[in-house]
């Protein structure tokens, strides 16, 4: 699978940006750009006042409820709503799948309910009587793929993907003096959004206002307009803040629709948030990956063949597509890969989709090919590495990073140090896209001097608000505080949802181009009362005045009083130039292992990030830092867990589907580098990449013994270790 | 948190006592009149709340989460796990941090009850909540409101806490954006500025 496979969001992409009309250009000496600016609704946030779609109550809301399939594959007989209707409270029901329709993982939603209290709808939602006619279902990879596997999916459980070739494999292998076959895998995550999805659905007439919290605010709005037939004119979405999202909150979903139709029957407001069980069940999960790899090395340590097998599950009907080999230059290589279709949870994007797949794939094959040739990983990386290029200055990180993290002090595999506790270090290196587009912005500037921006896009906690209002008090010489920033409503102008590491190149140059036309038009009113042409004036330090001549001028609110009563009012839209596509990072960890009860401890990470424009230091950091953590959560603890014979996933809750607390993070140090020439590139997904590779790599160099698949369970160290004694696992 | 031996041991002597002689006198009443039923159906409630007197109808199964967000509008602590996992619905009772998910709200009767929504001072924020702000110690924000709650706590009783009694005090909550190591900084920011006792 090609990185298109992952919508293209993960692809390198251009280099240098087409250059923008000069006015619009970044400034060459901002003022709050790649400045430390703090979150602007971080007071709201830590007070409480700030309102999530979970925390909406409207005057006689009711709380919705889903009634969902306990099975894996099924069909459903009958859905008998009588009971449920009668019990106390319930002021709607239906039967959101008909009867002969099947069911295809455990928490296919197959009813809804409405009640008055959200007890009375749990209630009454056990009242709810389905029949089912179980079916054959398929639990694991394994038994999908299985010659006898029963074929539950129509076309089959496995389907094919496209092969990709290139060189000459056999040439390839013939130049090799070493060769590793091996197989390698990562396994299924949720994405344990802390605000489940979900919404608070109100009608007036045909009209649906709907507080949901999403990623996509206007395609959200959308979507509920094609769900329910209805003109999208008709509907109203607001996500004011949201409580995380990580690539699953794209749409309403079936959660949505159920919640709009119960409020539509119940003629009253219904919230439904989906609870902790149906978090992990129904809103999707990253996919798994397997892949059988031979690859071949000079003695010298040149790279010369791959040869890849590949497969994984996105679970029902869902593709499981990633990036293989990644990064590093095989000149003569072949993949093939099959998505593998099993009764589970259907897969959605989930933070860089593919990506930190195929890097724990590669990047494991890589440490245990530079042990063959007895080359020092990074060395040995270096080597094989596509040509640099601003999009690819790995070759810098890595010496760099070496460097700041004292990667001189590495042993070679195995700690040879006495006692239990050995002590390794790993480095991975990763890519992304981040590209921008397609998004519209509106300004006004009020005769008294207030600002607002307006943007049809949403803050998923990335700090969006904050960078929109940075951009256009940038532009206007003003402190952030001036700007107010509107976002999160899909009555706004449009933009797009927050994926792929879009969101802040398709904003922020919206922004820039739109407040600079604004401010022209407030320029050319300042110019005419002061008898100077307007390409004279300045905006800066809250005053508009002639260029070098700062007492020739006016004070902000002064030259806005020049507006009149019709405010200056202007649309404008992305242009190229401004924003950028394609960054690289390398990332170094250092880890401890006990080898007598397999406990891993990360004790440090290095991550150093390219991003082009760094927009706020303080938020663009702490993307960095919290894509670390998640990482970290799936290199050692998180796992989404199936029943080998129910099909039931036996952790759908946060006790046994583990995260890290604070005591199971270590020291993280960034590196951002800001490179303003490429414009503004996203960088939400990129430092989650390679984490989890960097871990699994300073645990071979712990303990010597390898382990090639995620996560790293102490179980797992433990029987690797065991391998180890008894005759090694190369 | 981290107790030494010494006070557990004093903690657990002063309980110990205390649940003597209330068991005495349940044991009495009980042999009169039997266990107190409550519900189903709406019962009065009544709970003292950031110093104010909130007086509910609920039913007895309703935790004091929900009570606190569905019948009272105080929105500021979050549900999450419910199940007393990740610690955004953390609250205070008479001085402990509790997980309000799984607290009845019939419980936390003739409490003092402190929530999130109860910090600030008006526009001003608590110490704690000005530090969380400073170092960008949130993304989403969502389990911000638990962390600022379990930081107040740890900060009221251990003025002086070590980093390990921090991170200790704090591994009740759980944050899905990576805000851990920006927390901490806002928690050692807040205890250079001392906290004081609420």
């Amino acid at each position: 699978m090609a990185d298109q496979q992952v919508g293209g969001r993960g692809g390198q992409g251009g280099a240098a940006p087409a250059a923008a009309a000069p006015k619009y250009a970044w400034p060459a000496k901002p003022v709050l750009l790649s400045t430390a600016v703090k979150r602007l609704d971080g007071p709201d946030k830590v007070t409480g006042r700030a309102r999530y779609s979970y925390d909406i109550n409207r005057p006689g809301m009711i709380y919705g409820r889903i009634v969902r399939s306990p099975y894996p594959h099924a069909r459903v007989v009958s859905v008998d709503l009588s009971a449920a209707e009668k019990a106390p409270g319930v002021k709607a029901a239906l039967a959101w799948k008909e009867p002969g329709a099947q069911v295809m993982y455990q928490g296919d939603p197959v009813a809804g309910i409405a009640a008055d209290t959200e007890e009375r709808a749990r209630d009454a939602a056990r009242l709810i009587r389905v029949q089912y006619e179980q079916l054959p279902h398929l639990n694991s990879v394994e038994q999908a793929m299985a010659a006898d596997a029963p074929a539950v999916f129509p076309g089959g459980n496995v389907r094919e993907g496209s092969k990709e070739e290139t060189g000459a494999l056999d040439d390839g292998f013939a130049k090799a003096a070493h060769v590793v076959e091996a197989t390698y895998s990562t396994h299924v995550i949720t994405h344990v959004c802390l605000e489940t999805h979900g919404c608070v659905c109100e009608w007036d007439g045909d009209k649906l206002t709907a507080w949901i919290s999403t990623q996509a605010v206007i395609q959200s709005a959308q979507q509920f307009a094609q769900g329910l037939k209805i003109p999208q004119s008709n509907v109203h979405c607001i996500t004011q803040y949201m409580g995380g999202g990580f690539g699953s909150k794209f749409g309403p979903d079936a959660q949505g629709l159920i919640c709009a139709k119960l409020a539509q029957q119940a003629k009253a407001p219904v919230k439904l948030m989906l609870d902790r069980k149906e978090e992990h069940l129904d809103t999707g999960n990253r996919p798994s990956a397997t892949a059988h790899i031979r690859a071949g090395v000079t003695a010298d340590g040149v790279l010369t063949a791959f040869d890849g097998q590949s497969w994984g599950t996105g679970g029902a009907g869902q593709p499981a597509g990633f990036p293989l080999p990644y990064i590093y230059n095989f000149p003569n290589r072949r993949r093939t890969h099959k998505d593998v279709y099993i009764n589970a949870g259907p897969q959605r994007a989930m933070r860089a989709p593919g990506h930190p797949q195929g890097c724990f794939l590669t990047e494991i094959l890589m440490d245990e090919l530079a042990d063959r040739v007895k080359m020092d990983p990074v060395a040995f990386r270096v080597k094989n590495l596509p040509p640099r290029g601003p999009n690819a200055m790995w070759a810098d990180y890595f010496a760099s990073g070496a460097k700041q993290f004292g990667w001189d002090k590495r042993h070679p595999t195995g700690d040879q140090t006495p006692g239990p506790i050995k002590t390794g270090m790993g480095v991975s290196a990763h890519r992304w896209g981040g590209a921008g587009g397609g998004s519209q912005a509106r300004v006004d500037i009020l005769s008294d001097g207030s600002v607002v921006v307006k943007c049809g896009t949403q803050d998923i906690g990335t700090g969006t608000r904050t960078i929109v209002a940075m951009v256009a008090a940038e532009t206007f010489g003003l402190p952030v505080s001036a700007v107010k920033a509107e976002i999160g409503d899909s009555l706004l102008p449009f933009s797009g949802g927050s994926g792929g590491s879009t969101t802040a190149a398709s904003v922020t140059p919206a922004i820039r181009v739109t407040s600079v036309d604004a401010l022209e038009a407030l320029c050319a009113k300042v110019a005419a009362s002061l008898g100077v042409e307007p390409t004279e004036l300045v905006a800066e330090g809250g005053r508009i005045h002639v260029k070098g001549n700062t007492s020739k001028g006016l004070a902000w609110k002064d030259a806005c009083k020049l507006i009149g009563t019709e405010p200056i009012s202007v649309n404008g839209r992305w242009q190229q130039g401004l924003s950028g596509s394609g960054t690289s990072g390398v990332q170094f960890a250092e880890a401890t292992v006990d080898v007598e009860t397999g406990i891993v401890k990360v004790t440090r990470i290095l991550a150093i990030q390219d991003c082009g424009l760094v927009v706020d230091k303080l938020t663009a950091e702490h993307q960095a830092l919290g894509g670390v953590i998640a990482a970290i959560n799936f290199a050692l603890f998180e796992d989404r867990l199936l029943d080998r014979v129910t099909g039931q996933m036996v952790n759908p809750n946060m006790e046994w589907y583990l995260l890290a607390g604070m005591s199971d993070v270590p020291k993280i140090d960034i590196v951002l580098n800001n490179m303003p020439e490429r414009g503004v590139i996203g960088i939400g997904e990129p430092p989650t990449v390679s984490t989890a590779s960097a871990i699994a790599n300073a645990v071979r160099n712990a303990t010597g013994a390898t382990i090639r698949s995620l996560p790293l369970h102490p179980h797992k160290v433990l029987a690797a270790l065991e391998q180890q004694k008894a005759g090694g696992t190369n | 948190m981290t107790v030494s031996r010494r006070e557990f041991l004093k903690g657990a002597g002063v309980t110990g006592l205390a649940s003597a002689v209330t068991a005495a006198g349940v044991a009495e009443t009980e042999a009169q009149t039997g266990p107190r039923v409550l519900g189903p159906g709406d019962v009065p409630v009544s709970l003292m709340v950031n110093g104010k007197r909130l007086e509910l109808k609920i039913e007895p199964r309703v935790t004091l989460l929900d009570a606190l967000r569905n019948r009272a509008d105080l929105i500021g602590n979050k549900r999450v796990c419910d199940r007393g996992t990740c610690g955004a619905c953390t609250m205070i009772v008479d001085g402990r941090t509790v997980y309000s998910c799984s607290t009845l709200a019939i419980e936390a009767q003739g409490k003092q009850i402190r929530t999130v929504d109860g910090l600030a001072n008006g526009a001003t924020l608590h110490p704690v909540q000005q530090a969380f702000c400073d170092v960008d110690a949130l993304m989403c924000g969502f389990c911000t409101p638990g962390f600022v709650v379990a930081t107040v706590a740890l900060l009221e009783k251990h003025p002086n806490a070590t980093p390990e009694q921090m991170r200790k005090g704090l591994d009740g909550n759980i944050c899905r954006c990576g805000t851990f190591v920006r927390i901490l900084e806002a928690a050692n920011a807040a205890k250079a500025k001392g906290v004081a006792r609420g």
